[in-house]
């Protein structure tokens, strides 16, 4: 083993000399060439491409690279370069010549005589990354509002691309350095003017980054308010879709529209990436809850989903007790992971799950006791109140009242009178659930279809072998991108 | 001083003369007037306009916004004395602003957990439990744990599991003396909501008990509520009977028509896959 090592090792110089591989610096100078291209060609597509290869490429951005960009993409005395440099660290003159030297066989001039308003805002896109990377984030802030000052006053569709993103990142650095209530108003603005100017990809941003704004600060009121009265349209970024999906399923739960909430909230986590994990914990622990306050118990398998059994483990322990129907277990549970409930910032939420647990406590009551009496039904529910008998007593006589258990009072005697179990297929409840089924199969067709991407039929014709060819490849480069697509934004 | 806030500051002691006297029509329309006053002030939230008063109006702010919040509290307490809720809402929406926007220029008022809590009961008097459970996220843990807090947010749990008599209970411990007034609307809905589920819940229950279960005083009130609210419930040997009630509530029809539109709308959808 150790022999094939040191082969190995020796091996490496000869190969080395034959194939280095692209620096850093060699890779954003292409990227600035198809931005260039996509601008003039005002190819929107082109400009997202570029940025799929600048996330591709996030975690090789360094100082002297970056420096060493910008004097390549921007005039060197001029207003975008000298604040752009200030906002990154003094690199060692040692690694800058270095990493100049790297890259000696690429031709040195700027990318255009005058400077693209696109390249202008990619800089600052990769300028902030590394910021946020590096943990510098009252400079990302710093960098962040100066990029957003500059992108109010460019109108132009290639452009928009690239603001979505920086839009999103402002908001980011702003939120990580604990402000994220000051850019309210200025979302806000935006927001209009990605409106006023019918760019759809920055108002779906930018409605997300609001709505977070909102809910950060628990603001569930405002949040409807404008979500309700924001245009619509069809959306353009899943990742933007599943936000989208998880705020408004947020504001439902909350609003106590759980049988709406279950749904975006389910759907949200179907449609979010595989690689966003964190995003789809997200999403299931508010499912799991609002499952529950429903009165359904979630699936097991729901809790055992790889890499989300300690994030979800709180969850499990409360979904047992709320199962069981024990008021002591369910009081234990909340005990135990109150922290974990407040951080997640569902508390409030557990709070009103007591109501469930009784009821399903009842409920497994009613089923095994043809008759019992409301004292042993106290005992049996835990309630730790100065009159047991008589809060049982309400307490089933609204259930009964609410149809949670088939069953009637005695209040002479103090018993309740469990009903035999009716048959189920002598009520509507399966046809009422053989027609959710059926819409849920037929709604996710109908978005499938709506989801297919047609390529334009016009010049088809005239289209020669060779370009023909082209179009196959970078076809082909697209779909293997949009597979990785950015994950890294949940 | 601004001959403004020196007006406003006169105006609001004269209030506050009249409220300790209990002369609620004069505290009504002072209360206006200082309303009007206040709208001048644009430095104040929810604007918060830079003016060129607004130093004057909010660095000195320990000596000028908690009287004007004062204002408002006091606004909001009249409100409940007159037995008004919408006013209630116009004038704790105005206060809001200080609790929330102006918290980090004003110290905490000791009248805001229980105007909040005042608040939240209103809602669930008013059957809003939607907005009551948006407004109780905007509260911290700290809060959540005030008396006021808690007895309304109790008041909630309890209202919403059927353990009606905790709720009725709870009168005797309100933590303020504003509460009274919600706390009695809030027995005439607990009232209902007993009849409704005893109702469904038994066969028959004896005047007496009924009498209690319900919270009257007499059997007179009592058939006297029979009679206007639920005159389907039938009094005889001594007891209410809610068989008649029961038996009167329609049997379950198929939903023929809803059944009919779902399987044409199958078979369009079927039609337009294939």
């Amino acid at each position: 083993m150790s022999e094939d090592v040191e082969m190995k090792d020796q091996a490496t110089p000869s190969h080395s000399l034959s194939s280095v591989p692209p620096s850093a610096l060699q890779h954003l100078k292409e990227i600035a060439s198809i931005i260039e291209t996509g601008s003039y060609s005002k190819e929107v597509r082109r400009i997202a491409r570029a940025l799929r290869l600048t996330f591709a490429l996030r975690r090789k951005l360094t100082a002297p690279v970056l420096s060493s960009f910008l004097d390549y993409v921007l005039p060197p005395a001029s207003e975008p370069h000298t604040r752009l440099s200030s906002f990154l660290p003094n690199p060692k003159e040692g690694d800058r010549e270095m990493e100049v030297d790297s890259s000696t066989s690429t031709i040195q001039t700027p990318a255009a005589k005058h400077l693209l308003p696109e390249l202008e805002i990619y800089c600052y896109l990769l300028v902030l990354l590394f910021l946020i990377d590096q943990k510098r984030y009252d400079t990302a802030k710093a960098c962040s509002s100066a990029s957003i000052v500059r992108l109010k006053s460019l109108n132009r569709r290639t452009v928009n691309v690239i603001a979505s993103r920086l839009y999103f990142y402002y908001s980011y650095s702003y939120e990580l350095t604990g402000n994220l209530a000051e850019i309210r108003g200025n979302l806000l603005a935006l927001h209009r003017i990605a409106t006023l100017r019918h760019d759809e990809l920055g108002q779906e941003t930018l409605l997300n980054l609001l709505l977070h704004n909102y809910l950060h600060y628990n603001l569930y009121d405002q949040a409807e308010k404008l979500r309700s009265k924001a245009p619509r349209f069809e959306a353009h970024s899943n990742q933007q879709f599943c936000r989208y999906l998880f705020y408004l399923g947020k504001i439902r739960t909350i609003q106590l529209e759980y049988t709406d909430a279950k749904d975006l909230l389910l759907q949200a986590a179907r449609k979010a990436p595989s690689a966003a994990q964190g995003f789809q914990i997200q999403c299931n622990k508010w499912a799991v809850i609002v499952r529950l306050l429903l009165g359904e118990i979630p699936e097991r398998i729901i809790f055992m989903h790889r890499g989300m059994e300690k994030s979800l483990r709180p969850y499990f322990e409360l979904t047992n007790a709320v199962r069981i129907g024990d008021l002591e277990l369910f009081r234990n549970a909340t005990e135990k992971f109150g922290t974990t409930f407040s951080r997640d910032r569902t508390h409030n939420l557990i709070v009103r799950l007591r109501h469930n647990v009784i009821r399903t406590g009842l409920r497994n009551i009613s089923i095994s006791y043809s008759r019992i009496s409301l004292a042993d039904v106290a005992k049996k529910l835990r309630l730790n109140s100065a009159s047991p008998v008589a809060d049982s007593e309400s307490i089933v006589a609204k259930a009964i009242r609410d149809g949670a258990i088939d069953a009637s009072l005695d209040h002479a005697n103090g018993w309740m009178v469990s009903k035999g179990t009716g048959d189920i297929y002598s009520t509507n409840e399966p046809q009422l659930a053989l027609n959710s089924r059926i819409a849920f199969c037929l709604n996710m067709y109908n978005e499938a279809v709506r989801a297919l991407r047609f390529p334009p039929n016009k010049d088809k014709e005239k289209e020669n072998a060779e370009k023909r060819r082209e179009r196959h490849q970078q076809e082909q480069e697209l779909a293997k991108h949009i597979a990785e697509e950015d994950d890294d934004d949940f | 001083m601004d001959p403004k806030l020196k007006e406003v500051s006169q105006l609001f002691d004269r209030f506050k003369a009249s409220f300790i006297r209990n002369d609620f029509d004069t505290c009504s329309n002072l209360l206006s007037q200082l309303k009007v006053l206040l709208t001048g002030f644009r430095s104040l939230p929810p604007l918060f306009a830079d003016t060129p008063n607004a130093v004057h109006e909010l660095t000195i702010a320990s000596n000028i916004l908690p009287p004007i919040r004062d204002i408002y509290e006091h606004a909001v307490v009249l409100s409940v004395k007159n037995e008004d809720q919408d006013a209630f809402e116009r004038d704790f929406f105005q206060l809001k602003p200080y609790y929330t926007d102006a918290c980090n220029r004003l110290p905490p008022s000791p009248q805001e957990y229980p105007i909040l809590g005042l608040n939240l009961l209103r809602l669930l008097v008013q059957n809003r439990i939607a907005e009551f459970h948006t407004e109780l996220e905007l509260l911290s843990s700290a809060a959540l744990e005030n008396p006021c807090i808690k007895h309304a947010v109790e008041l909630e749990q309890s209202f919403m599991e059927g353990a009606y008599n905790r709720v009725l209970s709870a009168r005797q411990t309100v933590p303020h003396d504003t509460y009274v007034y919600f706390m009695d609307l809030l027995a005439k809905t607990v009232r209902d909501e007993i009849a409704g589920c005893s109702e469904k819940a038994y066969d028959y229950l004896s005047i007496k008990d009924a009498k209690q279960m319900l919270l009257f005083s007499s059997d007179q009130e009592l058939l006297e509520y029979i009679k206007e609210e639920h005159p389907e419930w039938e009094i005889k040997n001594g007891s209410v009977f809610f068989q008649k009630a029961k038996e009167s509530a329609p049997c379950k029809e198929i939903p023929s028509l809803q059944l009919i539109n779902q399987t044409l709308s199958y078979a369009r959808e079927l039609e337009r896959i294939v």
